[in-house]
């Protein structure tokens, strides 16, 4: 690799400065919001609209947090609905990494009949758009009378496609002769899953959880669909219903946001590497 | 031999243990579903009804094809996914392009212009809810851009500017990850290749022309069909700004229009054959880049 040094040639040295200019100006422009969203938490609704808006807010109010979380009926429904979040979000990346991989371990690892026709079965269900499936799944949902129910809101997303695709691939450049030293040892063929190829599919496995994760922590849909009661909402449709109210102060609501954003940002910072990796490797997948 | 073949078998019920519940899942989530939206898209099923419901044929078809509010959400689809399309690859090319050229600050740049894609999307569009305030920072800074001062722009009042709200803030969502996946795609270029062209003299414009872009072509018709099905797909930005007192009719997309149909107006049959049109339109995207992937590999 190159040592950065300032090019000579005209051109190069044009492209050296708009290069630097324009990413720093791109990246900027589209951290003003995320600024304005903290910033605006700290402050009183009348501040937020003040013309020129003034950056850093007079004092850390942090009656908006307070508010944020009781709502603005004061029933305190907010941190019951992050809580929800954190449940599905997190059940759904966990079965999705375990469905993932034993379905990839089998499509991988093992030669069957039908496992070709199986495997673009499987494949084939990421054409369908889940808009298109949503009303069915609905009403399975309430023919097993899972409304308003963890359960319900996680059943439909406890596997992907991708996922499966994502371990399969993986899987294939894992040795078969690990897997048949193993055998060999008398490891029966779940332990052999279990202790041996489980431990050594980390690197997929948080690809794969932690786009699972972000998908529910974002879904508003689905839970549209199937819980009316507030105390059973997630945060996306908790969002909608505190923005729509007359009452709203506009404080509050970025403090709302700031809390909504909190996991999935520390997720962000301490495991980067699999947010970006994932939307390459995901892409990768629909090539 | 008979021992080996006996093993054999023995390893292929391993095989479908492992597959088993994964077959299971897709079948009643997937399978099942896609074929009862089909079959119901020719009913006269009604959600909350003790009616048994009625084979109907092509009524619904007939019907979702010939109804104002339909072609008034497929417009309203359209409008934002060419909206958004064009800005979100320019813009994702320019800048993949530009942060390629990067020696350092790589990763803080590409973090930089990813981290909106982290968040979810009603929080995002509940940011630019309050930044598209009449007061708020849109206003103030077009106002201070253009020196006119005191002007509301009526963001999320009138039809037009409502359309323009959704697709910005869709833009500002997701153009980080989109030039995520170009810096990923120009990353596959070896350097041997630009550093022949510089040799030989050739400038940015011309390497970007004549070697980048050539290159990148499987990404770039992936990029495409991946931003114009999401454009299609997308509901909580639309949903909220109706929510929160924006026009519905410019800004009501396909998927609120099914949603409304079916939660709504509780026509089950009505909403899957929307459902099924919207799916329809995607499979013929799949199909135009599957088609147009091959066609590169051909060509390279």
């Amino acid at each position: 690799m190159r040592k950065p040094s300032i090019p000579k040639r005209p051109s190069e040295l044009a492209l050296f400065v708009l290069a630097r200019l324009v990413v720093a100006g791109a990246a900027a422009l589209i951290l003003v919001p995320l600024a304005f969203m903290l910033s605006a938490s700290f402050m009183p609704a009348s501040d937020i609209v003040s013309i020129p808006y003034r950056w850093i807010p007079d004092g850390f109010r942090w009656k908006n947090y307070l508010q944020a979380l009781a709502g603005n009926d004061g029933s305190w429904l907010y941190a019951r609905n992050v809580l929800n979040s954190l449940v599905v979000a997190g059940a759904v990346a966990a079965t999705t990494v375990a469905i993932s991989a034993s379905v990839g371990y089998g499509f991988a690892k093992f030669r069957f009949r039908g496992r070709n026709l199986a495997f673009m079965a499987v494949m084939a269900t990421m054409m369908i758009p889940f808009e298109t499936v949503m009303v069915p799944l609905y009403l399975v949902v309430v023919r097993l009378g899972l409304q308003d129910s963890y359960l319900g809101l996680i059943l439909p997303f406890m596997a992907s496609a991708f996922g499966v695709f994502l371990m399969r691939q993986y899987l294939l450049g894992f040795p078969d002769d690990i897997v048949d030293a193993a055998r060999i040892d008398g490891c029966s063929e779940w332990r052999i899953f279990r202790s041996v190829v489980l431990p050594s599919i980390g690197p997929a496995s948080a690809t794969l959880a932690v786009l699972a994760f972000r998908q529910q922590w974002d879904n508003l849909l689905w839970p549209l669909l199937v819980v009316q009661r507030e105390e059973m909402k997630t945060i996306p449709a908790y969002i909608v219903k505190f923005a729509a109210e007359k009452s709203a102060d506009e404080g509050a609501m970025m403090a709302v946001a700031v809390i909504a954003s909190l996991p999935v940002f520390i997720l962000f910072t301490t495991l980067s590497k699999y947010f970006l990796g994932g939307s390459a490797v995901f892409a990768a997948g629909k090539e | 031999m008979k021992r080996a073949s006996g093993m054999e078998g023995k390893r292929a019920r391993w095989g479908w243990v492992f597959v088993a519940p994964g077959l299971l899942f897709f079948s009643l989530f997937s399978w099942y579903p896609i074929v009862n939206a089909f079959v119901t898209s020719f009913t006269n099923r009604k959600l909350i009804s003790l009616k048994a419901p009625k084979f109907v044929g092509l009524q619904n078809y007939v019907r979702v094809l010939s109804s104002e509010d339909f072609w008034n959400s497929a417009r309203a689809t359209a409008v934002f996914a060419v909206g958004a399309f064009v800005p979100l690859l320019l813009l994702s090319l320019l800048f993949a392009a530009l942060i390629v050229s990067l020696r350092g600050w790589k990763r803080p740049a590409q973090m930089a212009l990813y981290s909106p894609a982290v968040l979810s999307s009603v929080v995002a569009a509940l940011i630019w809810l309050v930044v598209f305030d009449p007061r708020g920072l849109a206003n103030q800074a077009l106002n201070a851009l253009f020196g006119t001062p005191g002007i509301d722009r009526r963001w999320l009042a009138d039809a037009t500017m409502a359309q323009i709200s959704t697709i910005v803030v869709y833009v500002w969502k997701y153009v980080g990850y989109f030039t995520i996946l170009f810096v990923t795609g120009m990353g596959k270029i070896p350097d041997a290749v630009n550093e022949a062209a510089l040799i030989d003299g050739a400038g940015p414009f011309r390497r970007f022309f004549s070697i980048t872009l050539p290159l990148i072509r499987p990404t770039t018709v992936l990029v495409s069909v991946m931003i114009l099905i999401q454009c299609m797909k997308t509901f909580s930005t639309q949903y909220l700004f109706v929510q929160a007192g924006a026009p519905t009719g410019p800004i009501e997309v396909m998927t609120l229009a099914i949603y409304n149909t079916a939660m709504r107006d509780l026509a089950i049959g009505r909403a899957s054959a929307m459902s099924m049109l919207l799916f329809a339109v995607m499979l013929l995207l799949s199909w135009l880049q599957l088609r147009a992937s091959r066609g590169g590999e051909d060509a390279l």
